[in-house]
């Protein structure tokens, strides 16, 4: 087991670097820094001197490896737009993001979960179509919409919730809603072709000749074995939901690394961008190298 | 007479399909006393596994008992619910191995859980007492090691260990009827005598009534008291083991015994010793190197340690081993179709390795097992046998026709298959269109790696016959890759045994069969149940 791992933190740990490369290099070719520090009414001359202060000047490679090893010693540069050091800027908004998004990984498990073993459990009936048909809708409703529905009925109307902002838990449970709804389909399907394999393979028939049914079956038999392609799924979906909550973030007002991201785009605050793709790359990175973990902790012939 | 422990009468069961249902299996009438076993016998599709499995309520999901009752025990199964049934009579009652040790075992517990959860599911008894109760029973099916084998997972074991794992399991709850439906098809022969002896004795310690359905008459000779008899849904013959096959009543069950009486009776065709080789192996040797990935180290499988022989012209040579002996690498081998890592392949005196394909496939055809996946069922028969002619241009294109039809007239096809596809054919007649595919060319010589090992027995012994016929008419060399003692002894002039990579013991077929020489073999041999053809007063067959 100890091996299986680290042998996937060197695949992490080298993917990362290409990572780092890659958006460092794409972003300074993209915009140049001299120009977005100075701003659009700036002369040439006032570009030529920011360019020699902040030594932009200078070739791209040393610029990279002065980047890189104050990433490694944590310092993450300073944002041109905020004014402050990135990494408290990071510090700030991290909490509201994972708040929101294991919350809202929670409404796709409690949804998806469920749904899928439903739908499995009795196949081509009408809880089947039922199920079939959460997934489509909750695929073809855009966020923002749903969003803006539930402020309209739970927040305004039926004032349950609060509209916006993100002082309290209470407030992530909308947001929340809407976040997990999108993961729902793909999941949730996962989860019903899963478990219809499993519940064909051999050695569930030997648990019925065992004497198991039922929701017993589901539980001691089949679902650890249908869970197994779900979970790595689940990882790329958290993942979206650490980077890809933007749309989320703007309309319920919660201030998360998505609008932060967002924001730093518009006012071309490199230093920021740079470092939040690498952040973004590098949590996908290490959830699927947590499901993969997962994965072999449910699988044994994973192990080896 | 005593009531007996389980009494079917007139059972059926159906499939829904898209209008209405088909009957797959009809009016079936059995009974199984305590502590007896009872044979099914039957080819695939007869119905002998959907009548057990709707007994115990497995069927699958489109399947249903449409009539019929099912009384085990003085108790009414069919009019138990689903609650009822699976507490009181699955696992506990009546328990069940099935084909397959491979898929059977839930891959991702242990054997521990997977013995004990069913205990202590039925009986409530303590984890401790149902571990206890697993490891006795680990030895009872002579595991080695049963205490240590809690704590592994299925794919750690091989297939027999698995198959006795299974059995181990159906017994926890000590069951009055023990259902095996084919639990020795999928393992090699000699691990499949040890399974048979296991479940013989077993039966006798437990003293539970035991159904073991087969499609090998040989097999459930050896181990049941009265047998049964079904062909197409219906049963057509049932009796007691001695009566069944000394005094067989039903065409069928005579037509299956004649296979086995066939097949068991070594040809005495003496050919000439002194034919010139056709193919000289001259130290040959082949390794697999199973890759290990990242950080793991691989290994090395030396498939066919170093070899050398010769197949004679116009013999048949068999070559035989349970899985895993090489034996396939061997015929791969040997039709240029891999290189091996040493030595070389003379076909008369030409290398192998300087033949382009082209030249070699008509010097060497080769036959595969599984005349379901050789045929690409998109292509019409006609097509298929063709083929060859057109790649080769052996024969003008206004004969090519013809010849097709000539071929396949010889592989026991006639004119009406020119025109279908592979799926509206059965098994038997693919593996004739994989026989004429194979002959069109006239080659030299013919590899068939395990012929007939998909087939049902009654059409293994067509195909053999078949391959028999055309090794005269064409005057070719036949080698046959088997596991099953039968067809080497029923084709074979020579027979080499091998075992882990190496030929073990070669000699003619007529002295391998019956004397062996090496352990393996003889234990090789010693697995092949035979069905002695009854004979008269005065000795001669009937």
């Amino acid at each position: 087991m100890f091996r299986f791992i680290m042998s996937r933190l060197l695949v992490v740990v080298a993917v990362a670097l290409t990572l780092s490369v890659v958006a460092f290099f794409l972003l300074n070719l993209a915009v140049d820094p001299a120009q977005a520090i100075a701003g659009e009414e700036a002369d040439l001359l006032e570009i030529e001197q920011i360019r020699q202060r902040y030594g932009f000047d200078r070739p791209l490679i040393t610029r990279y490896f002065e980047w890189f090893s104050g990433v490694l010693h944590g310092d993450f540069g300073v944002s041109y737009y905020w004014n402050k050091p990135v990494g408290e800027l990071l510090l700030e908004r991290l909490p509201e993001t994972i708040t929101l998004a294991l919350m809202s990984l929670s409404v796709t498990i409690l949804v998806a979960i469920p749904l899928g073993c439903a739908a499995a459990l009795n196949p081509n009936t009408f809880i089947d179509r039922m199920a079939l048909g959460v997934a489509v809708s909750a695929q073809a409703i855009p966020n923002f919409w749903l969003g803006l529905m539930l402020i309209i009925l739970l927040a305004v109307i039926y004032p349950i919730f609060p509209v916006s902002g993100d002082k309290t838990l209470y407030h992530f449970i909308l947001p929340a809603i809407v976040l997990g709804a999108s993961s729902v389909p793909p999941v949730m399907r996962l989860m019903r072709t899963g478990l219809l394999e499993v519940m064909n393979a051999d050695y569930i028939r030997t648990a019925r000749s065992k004497g198991y049914y039922g929701w017993r079956l589901l539980l001691r038999h089949s679902l650890r074995n249908a869970l197994l392609p779900v979970v790595s799924v689940l990882a790329v979906q958290l993942g979206h939901k650490f980077g890809g909550s933007v749309i989320t973030e703007s309309v319920f007002a919660i201030n998360g690394l998505g609008r932060l991201a967002l924001e730093s785009i518009l006012g071309a605050d490199i230093p920021t961008v740079q470092i939040l793709v690498f952040v973004f790359a590098f949590t996908f990175l290490a959830l699927n190298l947590l499901a993969d973990i997962l994965n072999a902790y449910l699988d044994p012939r994973l192990r080896t | 007479m005593t009531e007996p422990l389980l009494k079917i009468s007139n059972l059926a069961v159906s499939f829904k399909i898209h209008y209405g249902q088909v009957e797959v299996v009809r009016d079936i009438n059995l009974t199984v006393n305590k502590g007896e076993t009872l044979g099914i016998v039957g080819e695939s599709g007869s119905g002998k596994t959907m009548s057990m499995l709707a007994m115990a309520r497995l069927l699958p999901p489109l399947a249903y008992i449409s009539a019929g009752s099912i009384q085990l025990d003085g108790t009414d199964l069919l009019a138990l619910n689903t609650a009822q049934f699976h507490q009181q009579i699955s696992g506990k009652k009546v328990a069940m191995i099935f084909q397959e040790p491979m898929t059977a075992l839930n891959p991702v517990y242990t054997i521990g859980r997977q013995l004990t959860e069913t205990v202590m599911f039925h009986e409530n008894v303590s984890q401790a007492e149902a571990v206890e109760r697993a490891i006795e029973m680990l030895e009872a099916v002579k595991m080695p090691q049963p205490a240590q084998r809690m704590g592994q997972y299925p794919h750690q074991m091989s297939g027999g260990q698995r198959q006795r794992v299974m059995i181990a399991m159906a017994l926890m709850n000590s069951p009055d009827l023990l259902i095996a439906d084919e639990p020795t098809t999928a393992l090699d022969v000699t691990v499949q005598d040890e399974i048979i002896e296991l479940l013989i004795d077993l039966q006798k310690r437990f003293g539970m009534a035991m159904i073991f359905i087969s499609h090998d008459l040989g097999v459930v000779s050896r181990i049941s008291d009265r047998i049964i008899v079904m062909q197409k849904g219906d049963i057509v013959e049932t009796g007691n083991t001695a009566d069944v096959l000394t005094k067989p009543q039903h065409a069928y069950t005579k037509g299956l015994l004649e296979c086995l009486w066939k097949l068991e009776e070594p040809r005495q065709t003496e050919k000439p010793d002194n034919m010139p080789p056709v193919i000289s192996v001259k130290g040959i040797k082949k390794s697999y190197t199973l890759s290990g990935g990242l950080m793991r180290k691989s290994t090395i499988i030396e498939a066919v340690k170093t070899t050398s022989f010769e197949v004679l012209a116009g013999e048949t040579l068999a070559i035989v081993g349970e899985s895993g002996s090489g034996k396939s690498t061997m015929a791969k081998i040997i039709n240029g179709l891999i290189p091996a890592d040493q030595g070389q392949v003379f076909y008369g005196d030409v290398d192998v390795t300087s033949l382009t394909d082209k030249q070699r496939a008509r010097i060497v055809q080769p036959i595969f097992q599984d005349p379901y996946s050789t045929l690409n069922p998109n292509h019409t028969i006609g097509y298929i046998v063709s083929r060859p002619l057109r790649i080769h241009g052996t024969v003008p294109a206004a004969e090519i026709k013809q010849k097709t039809l000539d071929v396949m007239a010889q592989a026991g096809l006639t004119e009406e298959f020119y025109h279908r596809f592979p799926n509206q054919l059965s098994g038997g007649q693919r593996q004739r269109v994989a026989i004429a595919r194979a002959i069109i060319l006239e080659p030299k010589i013919l590899i068939c790696d395990e012929p007939t090992s998909a087939l049902d027995v009654s059409i293994q012994e067509q195909i053999l016959d078949l391959l028999c016929q055309l090794q005269k008419d064409l005057n070719m060399t036949l080698i046959i890759i088997s596991h099953d003692m039968a067809v080497v002894g029923y084709l074979s002039d020579r027979v080499f045994v091998m075992l882990n990579g190496e030929i073990v013991e070669r000699g003619k077929a007529e002295q391998v069969l019956k004397s062996p020489q090496t352990d393996y073999s003889k234990k090789l041999m010693a697995s092949v149940y035979n069905v002695p053809r009854p004979q008269n007063e005065a000795g001669a067959p009937l």
